[in-house]
């Protein structure tokens, strides 16, 4: 059970890819914003379908969330346009392994700061040392 | 260009895990996929209205292109439902390194066989090198999350005695 759950998370992992190696190629064709459209406007109402059968009944509104948090529909665009542009031109390989990268730099300066309402923890030197290895490997990736 | 491109991709990265974080944060109060439908929905919304001022003519529509282009959001849907589903059953720490694992290893196939019509970059030495470098980095991220995921744990078991 618990080997079938890693798998599958592995097959996400992998879908996440999937997804960036077809909007490149999808971009240079129709354009990156339409590219880009196609993923929120599917997602959208695939989403949509989840929240109406899956949500719990009494979740409380939208509305009565502070405004911020709902900051992530504009955020999620931003990362979408930049793996249409950039997968045609360095790969999929080196655009993830730059992700990452900016992933890992990010949770470091998130958990420094306490931003987002998470709670302030001191920077993680195992982190750092991560860092310092995938910044090793995009390195070597831009060398071929 | 390629390295205002990766630089890009860097930028990226920040901005999704600035997303993340937002998101887990209206998840926790509305529930994962009311709050996966408005990061969609919001997303749509500005994508329209950025393609309606910004996005030049081109010869081909999304309508125009074969049906399997357009199937990029049903590879990211899934991810976020297995993530609800297996998160809590095998912990955070392996989660996330498994996601890391599929991202990677599917990106070098598609890169080295040019799949879904990307331009083939073949496996060489250096991208075996980038491949070592990125399981030890792996290492130090499992470590990292399994002793955060302990700390919280810890808190909140002292918050429940008090």
């Amino acid at each position: 059970m618990q080997l079938l759950l890693i798998l599958l998370v592995v097959a996400g992992g992998m879908g996440l890819s999937v997804e960036a190696g077809l909007l490149g190629p999808l971009g240079s064709d129709v354009g990156d914003l339409w590219a880009t459209f196609s993923i929120f406007g599917v997602g959208a109402a695939l989403t949509f379908l989840l929240m109406l059968f899956f949500s719990p009944r009494n979740s409380p509104s939208y509305f009565t969330q502070p405004a911020w948090t709902l900051l992530g529909g504009i955020l999620g665009p931003v990362y979408v346009v930049i793996l249409t542009v950039a997968v045609p031109s360095i790969g999929i390989a080196m655009t993830m392994i730059g992700i990452l990268a900016g992933q890992v730099s990010k949770s470091l300066v998130i958990d420094h700061f306490g931003l987002f309402g998470t709670a302030h923890r001191k920077i993680d030197s195992k982190r750092i040392i991560a860092l310092i290895f995938i910044i090793a490997a995009l390195f070597l990736m831009t060398k071929g | 260009m390629n390295i205002l491109m990766i630089i890009l991709a860097v930028v990226g990265g920040a901005v999704l895990s600035m997303q993340a974080a937002i998101g887990g944060k209206l998840g926790s109060h509305v529930g994962v996929f009311r709050s996966a439908f408005l990061t969609f929905s919001v997303g749509a919304l500005v994508t329209a209205l950025l393609i309606f001022f910004f996005e030049s003519k081109h010869a081909v529509t999304l309508l125009d292109v074969p049906k399997w282009q357009l199937l990029g959001a049903l590879c990211g849907v899934p991810y976020i439902v297995i993530m609800v589903v297996a998160v809590q059953r095998i912990g955070a720490a392996v989660a996330t390194v498994a996601v890391i694992f599929g991202q990677l290893a599917m990106s070098m196939l598609i890169d080295h066989f040019g799949w879904l019509g990307n331009e083939a970059i073949h496996f060489s030495m250096t991208r075996l090198g980038a491949v070592i470098c990125l399981g030890i980095a792996l290492f130090f991220i499992y470590s990292s999350s399994k002793a955060k995921t302990i700390s919280t744990e810890k808190v909140s078991q002292t918050s429940a005695r008090s």
